[in-house]
């Protein structure tokens, strides 16, 4: 003899079981909880080399940058990669220090877009991301640091410190 | 024996009675009671305290300060679900209540002006959804917003303070939908049918504009715009208007409608599966099969505009985009791109079985159909590959990165884009196999008709393909703009496809009428299944639509700092959504209950013209 389910039920199981299938999807790829940035304190004695993993604390966490750009990859990237930044750097626009630009490039991304590629990186002194100062000057000390030799300090003087119009 | 347990019973109870006194006097006894005194003696040390206690307690509630909550709790209960669940309930309802008029109107209107009363029965069947699902939409809305409040007081001061001119419209537009709706189903029948229809496109303006207004809050949410830095409401039309707001609301457009079609095609499923008469089954054959089609229909466009939703989240913060499609979210889209999978292999075989209504094609199907299988199922894999895989560090380094040599590009946006476009196209082939199954064209240029249909959707898909492969060759500037061109070649293939499609069967011979009421009973689960994986769709795009924002309730402007800031697993998430759903479809249950016992004997019935069910014929309607 055939059992025969209402159809009540069935449909009941049918659910129950598509949800249950794409929940135990939704367990197969990665968890990892988004937690809030860490707030990066910097210290006024600070060296060079500690501003470079500061830096690199940062371009991992609250910075964002490696959200987007890429170390090491070539191909078709959607944004450029930054293995040996701290060499081009200085030679990217002409008049501006390796500083300077790599300044410009962190508070008025859109000033210079590298060929290639679109403009759209958000300024990082500002909110969502909203480093300070000090924090942007780490960043440039681990920028410098990939190819170039590093010489930002906390005393590093530029043009855009301050949210200033890089005149 | 039954008095033996009642005298047990009884006994029991007064045993019971007797150690709850007996605790009770020993508690009340073990009391600590102060020590007889001299009449002389000061007040009894514990009085004392206690009145000690009272007054400073007086003392410090009269001088509490007024503090603004930031946030509150309930309980223990999270404030995250106390919000989230009820947040996506609404939507799930207002979808479906904002969907169900769109098309109820339009299957009205071909129903009036083709004299066809069939339609003017199946949109009255839909309508009978809409009443019930209304209620619901406002109670799960006040529920939301009662949490909001509550629990998020300084966050919804702010949006209070930006938006405050959006509410008193918003209010009245829901009362004037409340008129509408109500008119437009309890007068179904008793007004001029051009009047009825005139109330009907009143519901759906009401409505639409109640969505409008509803996504200007949430787009804004992500894409401020029109305040200062700190918040400061600086011109409401600008925040209004913000940067996802059109983009949102076109994708919320279509979405709604395909959830919609879905759950009203599940609901003439459930109608066929319980149905007593081979009439009945044939109208429910012939509702869930239009159901289907809206929700096909409606689903063939969407993933091109949630493809420009999501270009608008990059261009107003690239970091936005990068976190949806590449960050800490990209491994939702792979679930995603599973649900989509579902449901277009759903779809098709559905339409694939369909096919079995015209006798004689039910044996051997179309030939067709194993190579859309195939196409369909590779598009799938294509789609749900992952750039990057979960591998121990001794994999990474076998394959010399977290990404697989050779499938790693199949992850990338070219191939992923090339792959829900080819997949679109073959759907598409699919329903018009399904058009044509039992008819022979008699147009004398139907021979280059069918050509030019092949070259066409067979160009479109060279193309999309061409340019998939182009771009792995290609700076990011040009490979952006690919997907517009792959989506501008599908939708004017499909559309020249269908215009061609339908002069060509002007007055085409019907080999023989499909016979509505003959599917098997496995077909109508699937149309269940399709609507549950719509459900769970909008519930999960509902989660990353809020957690694309991360620890910000404005994001940029408003950050979140309460304990629920982080953003939870995707396992987590997925177990509220499927809790969402299977609560959701408990309600919907319900309401397709409702729906049951209200329509039997209406008025709209006896204007039913009888289907042709398994030996009839007739056209297909």
């Amino acid at each position: 003899m055939k059992l025969r389910l209402p159809v009540g039920v069935n449909v009941a199981v049918l659910i129950v079981v598509t949800t249950a299938f794409y929940t135990y999807v939704g367990q197969l790829v990665p968890q990892a909880e988004i937690q809030p940035p860490e707030e990066v304190i910097i210290r006024k004695e600070t060296t060079t080399e500690q501003l470079i993993a500061i830096g690199e604390k940062l371009a991992h966490g609250k910075g964002l940058c490696l959200t987007c750009h890429t170390i090491g990859q070539s191909g078709a990237l959607r944004y450029p990669d930054l293995s040996g930044i701290g060499s081009r750097a200085g030679q990217r626009i002409e008049g501006l220090s390796d500083i300077e630009y790599l300044a410009q490039s962190l508070y008025q991304p859109d000033s210079y877009v590298v060929a290639g590629f679109n403009p759209g990186m958000p300024p990082i002194h500002k909110s969502p991301i909203g480093l300070t100062d000090d924090q942007i000057l780490a960043v440039m000390a681990w920028l410098q640091s990939m190819g170039g030799t590093p010489t930002v300090t906390l005393q590093t003087t530029h043009a855009f410190r301050g949210g200033g119009d890089g005149s | 024996m039954k008095r033996i347990y009642i005298v047990l019973g009884l006994i029991a109870a007064l045993a019971a009675l007797a150690v709850t006194v007996g605790t009770v006097r020993y508690l009340v006894s073990g009391e600590y009671r102060p020590p007889i005194r001299s009449d002389a003696a000061e007040p009894a040390p514990r009085e004392k305290a206690i009145e000690d206690i009272a007054a400073a307690k007086a003392l410090a509630d009269a001088g509490k300060p007024y503090v603004d909550a930031e946030y509150r709790r309930i309980g223990g209960i999270p404030s995250r679900l106390l919000v989230w669940i009820p947040a996506q309930l609404h939507l799930l309802f207002a979808a479906f209540v904002l969907a169900v008029p769109l098309f109820v109107l339009i299957i009205e209107a071909i129903g009036y002006f083709s004299g066809d009363m069939r339609y003017d029965r199946l949109a009255y069947d839909f309508a009978k959804l809409m009443s019930v699902s209304f209620s619901l939409t406002a109670t799960f809305g006040a529920f939301m917003t009662f949490m909001l409040v509550i629990l998020y007081p300084k966050f919804m001061n702010m949006m209070f303070e930006v938006f405050n001119l959006t509410f008193l419209p918003y209010v009245l537009l829901f009362f004037a939908e409340a008129a509408f709706l109500y008119t437009y189903y309890y007068g179904w029948g008793k007004f001029h049918p051009l009047v009825h229809l005139g109330l009907g496109l009143g519901l759906n303006l009401v409505g639409t504009a109640i969505m409008f207004i509803a996504n200007a809050w949430v787009s804004f949410m992500t894409s401020p715009a029109g305040v200062s830095e700190s918040g400061a409401l600086i011109s409401v039309w600008d925040a209004v208007t913000n940067f996802t707001w059109i983009p949102i609301n076109v994708h919320r457009l279509i979405a709604n409608v395909a959830f919609g079609g879905s759950v009203a095609a599940a609901y003439a499923a459930w109608q066929y599966l319980g149905a007593k008469s081979d009439q009945e089954r044939a109208h429910y054959d012939w509702a869930g099969y239009i159901g289907n089609i809206i929700a096909v229909a409606a689903f063939l466009p969407l993933p091109f505009a949630g493809y420009w939703l999501a270009s608008e989240y990059y261009g107003y913060n690239q970091a936005l985009g990068i976190m949806m499609m590449g960050g800490g979210l990209r491994w939702l889209f792979i679930i995603q791109a599973v649900l989509i999978g579902m449901i277009f292999l759903g779809a098709n075989f559905y339409l694939w079985v369909g096919m079995g209504r015209v006798a004689g094609s039910e044996k051997r199907g179309h030939p067709a159909i194993k190579y859309l299988l195939a196409v369909i199922a590779i598009c799938f894999a294509v789609w749900a590959t992952p750039r990057s895989i979960i591998s121990t560090a001794s994999e990474v380094r076998a394959m010399g990165g977290s990404s697989h040599p050779v499938l790693g590009y199949l992850g990338v946006m070219s191939a992923k884009n090339t792959a829900v476009n080819i997949l679109i196209l073959a759907t598409f082939i699919s329903f018009v196999l399904y058009l044509r199954s039992g008819k022979t064209p008699t147009v004398p240029w139907a021979k280059l008709g069918d050509r030019l249909q092949a070259l066409i959707l067979a160009g479109a898909a060279g193309y999309v393909l061409f340019l998939g492969v182009r771009g792995y060759f290609v700076e990011a500037s040009v490979r952006i703009n690919y997907s517009v061109y792959m989506v501008g070649a599908v939708l004017t293939a499909m559309a020249l496809s269908f215009l061609i499609n339908l002069l060509v069967l002007q007055r085409a011979m019907l080999k023989s009428a499909p016979r509505w009421g003959t599917m098997p009973a496995y077909s109508q689960y699937v149309l269940i299944f399709i609507a549950v994986s719509f459900t769970w769709l909008m519930g999960l795009m509902g989660f990353v639509r809020s957690a694309l924002r991360q620890h910000w309730h404005i994001y940029g402007i408003m950050r979140d700092n309460s304990p629920d800031a982080f953003t939870p697993t995707l396992g987590y998430a997925t177990q509220v959504v499927s809790f969402i759903v299977l609560l959701f479809f408990v309600l919907i249950g319900f309401v397709f209950w409702l729906a049951s016992l209200s329509g039997k004997a209406h008025a709209a019935d006896e204007h039913a013209v009888e289907l042709p069910v398994a030996e009839g014929v007739a056209e297909t309607p």
